[in-house]
């Protein structure tokens, strides 16, 4: 961020020099209360823990239309005192509208409830033993070369094939959801505007869903793919396959980014305190809390974004129905009167895991335990098959000119690219 | 208006006029009752929002599912009566519920 700009000039929705380092922008924002109206695009900004935990927990009042759309000009011109309907009618067939992420009850609950039925305590245990043999696998690409680029070669394929495996895609079938995720991202929150469909990955995913569900009605067999497509809704009437199919595809989009890049930042501060990595790695039972601690400082998801239905009060500050509100995920969660010396990374301090990473209230992150599991998995198997890991200078500069590049996106936090060399074990 | 008592494990009771139809993680996160966190939002995968019943009024309760006790086993908590609030909906027949609340919802 240039000296000379003020932050009151700055666009936070499209500045460059603000995805590097947002810190002191939160705190600028901060410094203005809890909750505040923002110079740009009508939006009012929540940085304080308590007044976010009010809206995440407030369906009712607040649609998540717009929580992927995030602020841009709604394509709709809001009026009266309660915009539902107008909110229902505006949809479209754009997927950013229609994920289970957009939608406020009942359409939200039904979804809801299909889902919790994927992500059984079970169903979660026998993914967590697939982890184990798939990080291995992932390391032996690379282990040999004595350097890895984490971002894309290993943290990139690991969520997209752990989700894979959740929902029992064939494994002959993996290479090819890796390669769809290779060639494109999601690009949500994009400072260059909204991304257009076509460059989706999940149109592709969804191809691939249609053709395992309908098999696997035609032709059940003893496999997860054939429990997904038999999934019932809580009434236990059969899902429509368009359901299973936007949902299965849904999990990939949720599981890709935000796990990715919290894995990379994990690394980052491995490599950054060397000290701490020992610690880490002669006692294992301190990498939850260190798991924690990283989704607290570095989680992926920056802001969130709610769509006032009606008149509502955000903190002390009443907004009109069709205000949106960012939820700044990321400054909440270094909030002082929650976190003490927030800014300070500790990897053991004592109510970490109360960051609000995973939002809360209806739309909490369903994939919490499944993305907890991941990064614990992968720092330990890192940690087994390496001595010491540290970053490539070639590509991060030194300790005292260190350069890492982060995406150029508002809504979401995480690094380019991490170049790693690392001593491998015997 | 039927009525939900919650009491933290320092004593301190709060009671909230109960919605049927909510959960009684719902009722009493959306009346800011301290000590459910609910941090998956009542999906039934945290286990953080663990509420002690009695035995007379479990028995007014359906009883919990296999995931739902597998998830409270996850959450390495032992105590007798242990539901999950989110699994549990509010009824006329609940009118009057006193649960208790762990002194912490977090194992770690």
């Amino acid at each position: 961020m240039s000296e000379i700009k003020s932050f009151e000039d700055v666009d936070f929705f499209s500045d460059p020099s603000l995805t590097n380092d947002p810190v002191p922008y939160y705190e600028h924002l901060r410094s203005k209360g809890p909750v505040t109206r923002m110079p740009h695009r009508g939006v009012v900004a929540v940085t304080g823990y308590d007044e976010a935990l009010a809206i995440f927990r407030n369906e009712e009042r607040f649609s998540s239309y717009n929580a992927a759309y995030g602020p841009n000009p709604l394509p709709f011109e809001p009026s009266g005192e309660d915009i539902t309907e107008q909110i229902a009618q505006n949809r479209g067939d754009w997927s950013i509208f229609n994920m289970i992420s957009t939608f406020d009850p009942p359409d939200h609950t039904r979804l809801r409830l299909l889902l919790k039925g994927l992500l059984t305590p079970k169903r979660l245990l026998e993914n967590e033993q697939f982890m184990w043999k798939l990080a291995d696998g992932l390391i032996d690409e690379f282990i040999g070369s004595g350097g890895v680029e984490f971002v894309n070669d290993f943290s990139g394929p690991f969520a997209t094939l752990v989700v894979a495996d959740l929902l029992g895609v064939p494994e002959e079938d993996h290479k090819k959801f890796r390669r769809i995720f290779t060639e494109s991202g999601m690009r949500l929150g994009s400072i260059d505007g909204v991304p257009p469909q076509a460059e989706n990955p999940l149109t592709k995913i969804t191809g691939y869903f249609y053709e395992y569900i309908e098999d696997r009605r035609k032709n059940p067999r003893k496999d997860v793919m054939t429990d997904l497509a038999l999934t019932k809704y809580a009434d236990g009437s059969l899902a429509t396959v368009d359901d299973i199919v936007n949902l299965s595809a849904f999990l990939f989009a949720a599981g890709q980014e935000t796990t990715v890049r919290v894995m990379a930042a994990m690394l980052v501060f491995l490599c950054e305190d060397p000290e701490l990595q020992k610690r880490l790695r002669a006692d294992r039972s301190l990498i939850p809390n260190f798991v924690e601690e990283t989704l607290r400082m570095e989680g992926t998801v920056k802001t969130g974004y709610r769509l006032a239905k009606v008149r509502a009060n955000v903190g002390d500050i009443e907004v009109e129905p069709g205000t949106p509100v960012m939820l700044m995920i990321s400054a909440m969660n270094r909030d002082p009167s929650k976190f003490e010396n927030p800014n300070e990374f500790q990897p053991d301090r004592k109510n970490a895991r109360e960051h609000l990473a995973f939002g809360r209230g209806i739309h909490a992150c369903i994939g919490a335990p499944l993305a907890r599991a991941e990064l614990k998995v992968a720092v330990e198997r890192m940690f087994d098959r390496t001595s010491d890991i540290r970053f490539d200078e070639r590509f991060h500069g030194t300790a005292d000119n260190r350069k890492l590049d982060y995406m150029p996106s508002y809504m979401a936090r995480g690094l380019s690219d991490l170049h790693l060399v690392f001593d491998a074990k015997a | 208006m039927a009525t939900i008592t919650y009491i933290e494990s320092n004593g301190a009771a709060h009671e909230v006029e109960a919605k049927n139809g909510w959960s009684i993680m719902e009722n009493a996160v959306k009346n800011s009752v301290p000590g459910i966190v609910a941090e998956c939002g009542g999906s039934q995968t945290c286990g953080t929002c663990r509420i002690y019943v009695s035995e007379e009024w479990q028995a007014k309760m359906p009883s919990a599912t296999p995931d739902e006790l597998a998830i409270i086993e996850f959450a390495e908590d032992e105590t007798p009566g242990a539901r999950l609030s989110c699994q549990v909906v509010m009824t006329d027949a609940l009118d009057g519920l006193v649960v208790h609340m762990p002194d912490k919802q977090y194992s770690m």
